[in-house]
């Protein structure tokens, strides 16, 4: 067994850490944050010209073909540097769910376009607590003249005020529950009947409430209509890079609070010596490798398609937990200075709180996991 | 031990009620509705506070001389219930529960006439300038000097974590007066009368909320009379630890918490569960809560021996329990608010959250509140001396004995 990266990762790793480490420095990405638009394109063209936007997807699709552990390898970097581009919602969740459904022109159509960069995309799934688990999708897709009408309301869609094409799921069939009867489907977002609230998230990315009243789709637009398994795949290979960057914001947050801690000095001492802040930075410490060891592993099976339903709860609830304890144990061992704007610190919690958040907190997955699931 | 309630406290408890469900305007309960932090939103809590002195309620542990309302500790303790009951705003504390009682207890007498009266009445608002870049929880270390010239002082240097001296006009400070001897014999506590002295300047901090609470302020020759110092020249750390018993304690804290228990249950009866039926519901979600609300009802059980008189609380180590304890509740409930609260707390609504801003929430009023009042919180275990420098001194008066 061999949990390291190989020196293809390594390489990219490096290459992509040096361009963030130039380019994306704290107050750059502040500035980015506080720019009218939700992103840099120039930082998105770079992502592309990394190869990132079509490393996620089948070569057989066009794609590079990579693996789970070279978007964690790529996603650790990613939260270390608190990136707000929108690789999650277009690539790795709009994306893999177009790329899952596979051999279909529609799908094929705007997954081409998502790996060129000529699109966005994002995924609208989330309708409020409880859609980690994708059988209880209410949003309903029924027949009507030659294709269907679209009704009811995901929340919380990232990137979904800026997507040229929106990757919804619905239920053609069923009730809230059953894992049979979800569907695919892509909606443009200007079709009549898409209500669009957008907003930014508290860890600074761009988001909307989408409302679909009567919305009407084209036979073809319906991707899939059995898409249980679809959905999981997408969101647990979502999950996964999202634990990967909340590892990488663990990182950063030990690394700065360790500095901060060993520099900073009260009663003329540095107060990393008062053993109550000691101990916290070990505590830490502590997380931070129980999190990183337990996304590596992860990673791991993943790669060898041995990850299961318990792998990837264990592994959300964990980051979750974790990151939160980790974040906040920084903030308090900054002090005053450690609550403000200008300091990285209070941003890494509040990353870490919305990836908590996200497609099941850790509250959901440890009792998906004590239920043995 | 006796737990008859007295009838007359039924009475005082209907005046109180009849009073709080009449008397706040609209825009004074919506800063209720909106307050994420201790420092409730300033110009509707401070109007609140002009209606409360009209009815000479402002301040009812003030020594009625002064203003105070006369009411015995348990009838402060109704009316904080009442009160937390009515999600109405917590009035600032800085002049009601700080300077004023410190003003009080060692002003002189021109400076109790000058000043009591209108922090009373919310005419003044007064910030507390302690805390510098380089003194924190070592606050004796601080560097910022006052200088005699004639009738004055002239300050040089800075303070920070000023909360909300960019709305106040008045500042009470630690100045070093002396190097000489140990740290804690060179300060001075001065009463500044405005915030806008030739040479001093006032830059506001934005939180982890996105609001501004906290200030820096910078001193360049600033000239300040004497006659605003309270107490002797180079005493001032008397005075300031004097103050802090102030800061720290505070006697019903309970009924506040208990606000946070009330809204969580009722946002919890509003989502369902990833498990099936309401989250209010759910089992893990219900221990979770008892688990909360069994620390509350401590904190009342010891907060309601206190207001009896009982020996418990005349422990050296009560202010500092108090706010440790009050504090981690405080950030443990705002947290499982925030959970409570998960994705739809995410979106970012400043504008929403500004009384009168006339923007209305994406979601509801709980989602609106929950992480901005999880953010600010964890503030609770750093202020007015950080729970470690609180531990320490707990653990101190047990190792004197
Ligand atoms: C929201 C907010 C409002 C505030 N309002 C005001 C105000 O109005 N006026 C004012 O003057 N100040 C105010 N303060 C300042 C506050 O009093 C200080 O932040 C506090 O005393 C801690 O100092 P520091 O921030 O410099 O942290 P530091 O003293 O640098 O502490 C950093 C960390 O080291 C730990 N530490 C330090 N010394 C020890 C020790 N001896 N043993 C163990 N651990 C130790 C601390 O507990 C903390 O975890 C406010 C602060 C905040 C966050």
């Amino acid at each position: 067994m061999d949990f390291t990266f190989t020196d293809e990762q390594t390489m990219l790793r490096e290459s992509v850490a040096r361009y963030l480490a130039k380019n994306y420095a704290f107050e750059a990405r502040q500035a980015i944050v506080r720019s009218d638009r939700p992103f840099s394109a120039e930082v998105w063209q770079a992502l592309a010209d990394f190869g990132l936007l079509a490393l996620p997807f089948p070569e057989a699709l066009d794609g590079l073909g990579g693996s789970v552990v070279d978007l964690v390898a790529v996603g650790e970097l990613f939260g270390e540097h608190l990136v707000v581009e929108p690789y999650l919602s277009s690539i790795l969740l709009a994306g893999r769910a177009l790329a899952e459904v596979g051999d279909h022109p529609r799908a094929e159509h705007w997954l081409g376009r998502l790996m060129a960069g000529e699109a966005l995309a994002a995924f609208a799934h989330e309708e409020g607590a409880g859609t980690a688990d994708p059988s209880l999708v209410a949003v309903s897709c029924t027949k009507a003249g030659g294709g269907y009408r679209l009704d009811g309301e995901k929340r919380l869609v990232l990137g979904g005020a800026n997507a040229d094409v929106l990757v919804v799921t619905a239920r053609v069939d069923g009730a809230p529950g059953s894992p049979d009867g979800l569907a695919l489907l892509v909606v443009e977002p200007g079709a009549p009947g898409v209500r669009i609230t957008p907003f930014k998230t508290l860890d600074g990315r761009s988001a909307a409430h989408l409302a679909f009243d009567g919305v009407e789709i084209p036979a073809d637009d319906l991707l899939t209509a059995d898409a249980h398994g679809a959905i999981t795949r997408t969101l647990d290979g979502a999950v996964i890079a999202l634990a990967a960057e909340a590892v990488g914001a663990m990182t950063a947050l030990l690394r700065q609070t360790g500095e901060y801690a060993g520099s900073r000095r009260q009663f003329g001492v540095p107060i990393a010596t008062f053993q109550t802040v000691a101990h916290r930075l070990a505590d830490m410490k502590i997380a931070h490798t129980k999190a990183r060891g337990t996304l590596l592993y992860t990673a791991a099976l993943a790669e060898a398609g041995r990850a299961t339903r318990r792998d990837v709860s264990v592994l959300k609830a964990q980051v979750g937990r974790l990151g939160r304890a980790l974040a906040e144990a920084a903030v308090q061992t900054h002090g005053g200075i450690g609550m403000t704007d200008e300091l990285a610190i209070g941003h890494y919690l509040k990353r870490l709180l919305a990836i908590d958040a996200m497609f099941g907190d850790s509250d959901y997955h440890y009792r998906v996991v004590g239920a043995g699931a | 031990m006796n737990l008859e309630p007295k009838p007359e406290l039924e009475a005082f408890r209907q005046e109180v009620a009849e009073f709080l469900d009449t008397a706040p305007t609209d825009v004074i309960r919506e800063a209720g509705r909106k307050t994420t932090s201790v420092f409730a939103p300033f110009d509707a809590t401070m109007a609140w506070q002009k209606i409360l002195n009209g009815k000479g309620w402002a301040a009812p542990e003030w020594p009625v001389e002064h203003g105070g309302t006369g009411w015995s500790a348990e009838e402060r303790f109704v009316f904080a219930e009442e009160y937390c009951k009515r999600n109405l705003p917590p009035l600032l504390p800085n002049c009601l529960k700080m300077i004023g009682p410190l003003i009080i207890d060692l002003g002189t007498e021109e400076q109790k006439a000058r000043y009591l009266p209108r922090i009373l009445a919310g005419d003044d608002y007064w910030t507390q300038g302690y805390s510098e870049p380089e003194a924190g929880s070592d606050l004796a270390s601080l560097t910022c000097s006052a200088v005699a010239d004639g009738d004055d002082y002239i300050i040089n240097g800075s303070k920070t974590w000023t909360t909300l001296a960019h709305r106040a006009n008045r500042m009470f400070m630690l100045v070093r007066t002396s190097s000489e001897g140990r740290k804690q014999q060179g300060i001075t506590f001065l009463l500044l009368d405005r915030v806008d002295y030739p040479g001093m300047e006032i830059r506001p901090i934005v939180g982890l909320d996105g609001f501004p609470e906290q200030c820096e302020v910078f001193f360049d020759d600033v000239r300040v009379p004497q006659s605003g110092r309270v107490g002797a020249e180079n005493e001032g750390w008397t005075v300031a630890k004097h103050l802090l018993k102030y800061e720290r304690g505070s006697s019903s804290q309970a009924p506040w918490l208990y606000r946070f228990v009330r809204m969580i249950r009722e946002a919890a009866a509003t989502r369902t569960s990833p498990f099936g039926g309401t989250l209010a519901q759910d089992p893990v979600f219900q221990r979770e809560l008892g688990e909360l609300e069994a620390d509350v009802a401590s904190v009342e059980a010891v907060e309601k021996l206190a207001v009896s008189g009982h020996p418990l609380a005349h422990d050296l180590a009560f202010p500092s329990f108090n706010k440790t304890v009050g504090t981690e509740l405080i950030q443990r409930l705002t947290s499982l608010m925030a959970r409570v609260s998960g994705l739809e707390g995410l979106s970012l609504q400043l504008q929403a959250l500004t009384v009168g801003g006339g923007t209305a929430p994406l979601g509801d009023g709980f989602d609106l509140i929950a992480m901005p009042y999880y953010l600010n919180s964890r503030a609770a275990s750093i202020y007015a001396g950080t729970n470690e420098v609180q531990r320490d001194l707990i653990a101190r008066s047990l190792m004197s004995r």
